[in-house]
């Protein structure tokens, strides 16, 4: 869709973004239910290993391979989620970490997917951004149309309060294991979709930072409405190019200001920092994240946040 | 062999209960998982390497030198990502605490670079025969301060004035204020203390390996939570006892079956105990909602 008008560079910056935010929406769905997952990069690699075999093993085309890994990352999360009904909290949080080392260990040790060499010549998928927008766009929908529905306000009340939720008539075991199975099923799509466009992936691609990425969408964006995933995802994905272009300004200092002694190491120290590569963008992360816990604990976007805009809107309908 | 295997088992559950025994102390008085234990862990061991490297620091300086510069980093965390953090949100120290992994981490790999570095030997080398087990001199000193630390601790926490008012705060907060104990303060104390202690792994760590990376954190950080778990959340002996445990199935597990399958016994061993007995096997000493 996009051939002529982006170049490969920009293309594959969106893609990942786009990847990024399907699987920060892997991170919502049980989360609206008020389940914590540091597993999602467990159910991704599911996906991933699963499409790839597909396609690589068995030369089916990607168009089936995809639904395919998500369907079976699914189906894992909900045997996981089984056992994950009976327990929250801390102890949750610990058995999806369990589950996601387990996947690594499963995958260096399976030599038919690779083993410790890791899964090589996937594919390489040349509509990946089309399949993301469209996914993106299927997803928020489905999200926004949820949270209107007697199912999203279902699992809202989950999330507020278990007991009063089973009280009021709520089915919490079914919905909780739906949202949990739903969110590993988008997570292996996420996976699907990164290993046919990266086209090697190997035990490590997917590990606990990866989860711990992705909860970070969420929380930066706001987990308590279905934008502030895309938000969340899409602005910490995206940040480090926007940021790489302040270079480009900083190049524009005449090097009269900047080449005596405190001045020129600050000037080099910025310039050096501003390239962000991988470790200075997650040193960001982090700091992003120690301060919205502070400012911001609920989010940039919340509840609150949301209706505001609508009335604008309609004031502006009735100008 | 099954002897060897044994002493080297205690070895790597050594510093694996040292790790744990932070995040349960932690845990116990915050009900917070504190996910950069594994990261200060690391910075330890990056500490002890240049202390030994450009300030001429024997053993035993390296682990004290590592041992405050940790605990430093405990008291900043409190600071910038317990502290200021909204109380009512449960999840929001957990989250800044996660930041605080990530920047530790990556700072790590900003300075010191993304690859392992080796650790000097700064013990002399002499192989000792102890009936059918060989055992090496800086195993014994690990060994040694390991079990030395966990004994101080022990006492520390069992009986002294301090030891008692980490124990009623990890009972209940508000009664322990009511009691005259300064909450903030023992939290404080605590970190400190869990912070240094795996500073201290660390350093041990490194000198056993020789070798260190800045991703070492992350693998010690999930293994001491498995400990954590098995020997009951907030429970330091079951800490202490637990990884001994862990470093003995691992060890065996590695030596017997296969080195790949050694992460999976550990992993299973930590959803089975989530599943049947998520009090771990000694009970915890934190009231938790399951």
């Amino acid at each position: 869709m996009f051939d002529g008008l982006l170049d490969g560079y920009t293309q594959s910056i969106l893609i990942f973004a786009g990847i990024n935010v399907i699987a920060a929406y892997s991170f919502f769905a049980p989360f609206k239910t008020g389940q914590v997952s540091i597993g999602q990069a467990g159910s991704m690699a599911v996906g991933a290993y699963a499409s790839a075999t597909l396609t690589r093993k068995f030369g089916l085309p990607f168009l089936v391979a995809l639904p395919a890994g998500g369907v079976l990352a699914g189906i894992v999360g909900v045997v996981i989620g089984f056992p994950a009904l009976r327990i929250k909290g801390i102890y949750l949080l610990l058995l999806t970490l369990g589950f996601s080392e387990i996947v690594e260990v499963i995958v260096l040790s399976w030599d038919y997917i690779g083993g410790a060499q890791g899964f090589r010549q996937i594919p390489f998928n040349p509509h990946t951004l089309d399949y993301v927008l469209v996914l993106i766009i299927a997803i928020v929908v489905f999200f926004g149309r949820l949270e209107r529905s007697s199912l999203g306000r279902a699992m809202d009340s989950i999330h507020q309060d278990e007991i009063a939720a089973e009280v009021m008539g709520i089915d919490v075991v079914r919905i909780k294991l739906v949202a949990f199975g739903l969110g590993a099923m988008i997570a292996g799509i996420a996976g699907a979709l990164y290993a046919h466009q990266a086209t090697y992936i190997d035990s490590t691609t997917f590990n606990v930072m990866t989860s711990v990425e992705i909860l970070t969408f969420v929380v930066v964006g706001g987990g308590s409405t279905y934008w502030g995933p895309l938000a969340g995802a899409a602005g910490l994905s995206l940040l480090p190019e926007l940021l790489r272009s302040l270079r480009d300004w900083l190049e524009l200092v005449p090097v009269a200001w900047t080449n005596f002694f405190p001045v020129n190491r600050i000037y080099d120290f910025l310039y050096g920092f501003l390239d962000f590569e991988n470790a200075k963008r997650l040193i960001v992360y982090g700091i992003i994240l120690i301060a919205m816990m502070i400012v911001r604990p609920d989010g940039l976007l919340t509840r609150d946040s949301m209706p505001r805009w609508r009335a604008v809107r309609r004031k502006l309908a009735h100008a | 062999m099954i002897y060897q295997q044994l002493v080297n088992g205690l070895m790597l559950g050594a510093s694996y209960a040292l790790v744990a025994i932070g995040y349960t102390l932690i845990f116990g008085v915050l009900n917070l998982l504190y996910f950069a234990q594994g990261e200060v862990f690391m910075v330890g061991a990056f500490v002890g390497l240049y202390l030994v490297l450009y300030a001429g620091a024997g053993i035993y300086g390296a682990i004290f030198g590592a041992m405050i510069i940790c605990g430093l980093i405990g008291a900043v965390a409190v600071f910038v990502a317990v502290r200021p953090v909204r109380k009512d949100r449960p999840l929001a120290p957990l989250i800044s605490t996660i930041g605080l992994t990530i920047i530790l981490q990556n700072l790590a790999v900003y300075i010191f670079g993304g690859q392992q570095m080796a650790f000097p030997e700064t013990i002399e080398q002499r192989l000792y025969q102890l009936g059918p087990v060989t055992i090496s001199s800086a195993q014994l000193v690990i060994l040694g301060i390991a079990i030395a630390l966990m004994v101080l601790l022990w006492l520390f926490i069992e009986r002294t004035k301090m030891g008692r008012a980490i124990r009623a705060t990890a009972e209940n907060h508000e009664t322990a204020a009511l009691l005259g104990v300064d909450v903030n303060r023992i939290v404080l104390i605590t970190f400190i203390i869990g912070s240094g202690i795996a500073g201290v792994a660390g350093v041990l760590d490194g000198i056993k390996n020789s070798n260190i990376s800045p991703f070492m954190g992350l693998a010690a950080a999930v293994k001491g939570l498995i400990v954590m778990l098995l020997g009951g959340l907030g429970n330091v002996p079951g800490a202490m006892i637990a990884g001994l445990m862990l470093g003995m199935i691992e060890i065996l597990s590695a030596a017997y079956i296969g080195t790949t399958q050694r992460d999976f016994f550990s992993f299973s061993i930590l959803i089975l105990i989530l599943l049947w007995r998520p009090t771990g096997l000694f009970g915890t000493r934190v009231a938790e909602e399951r």
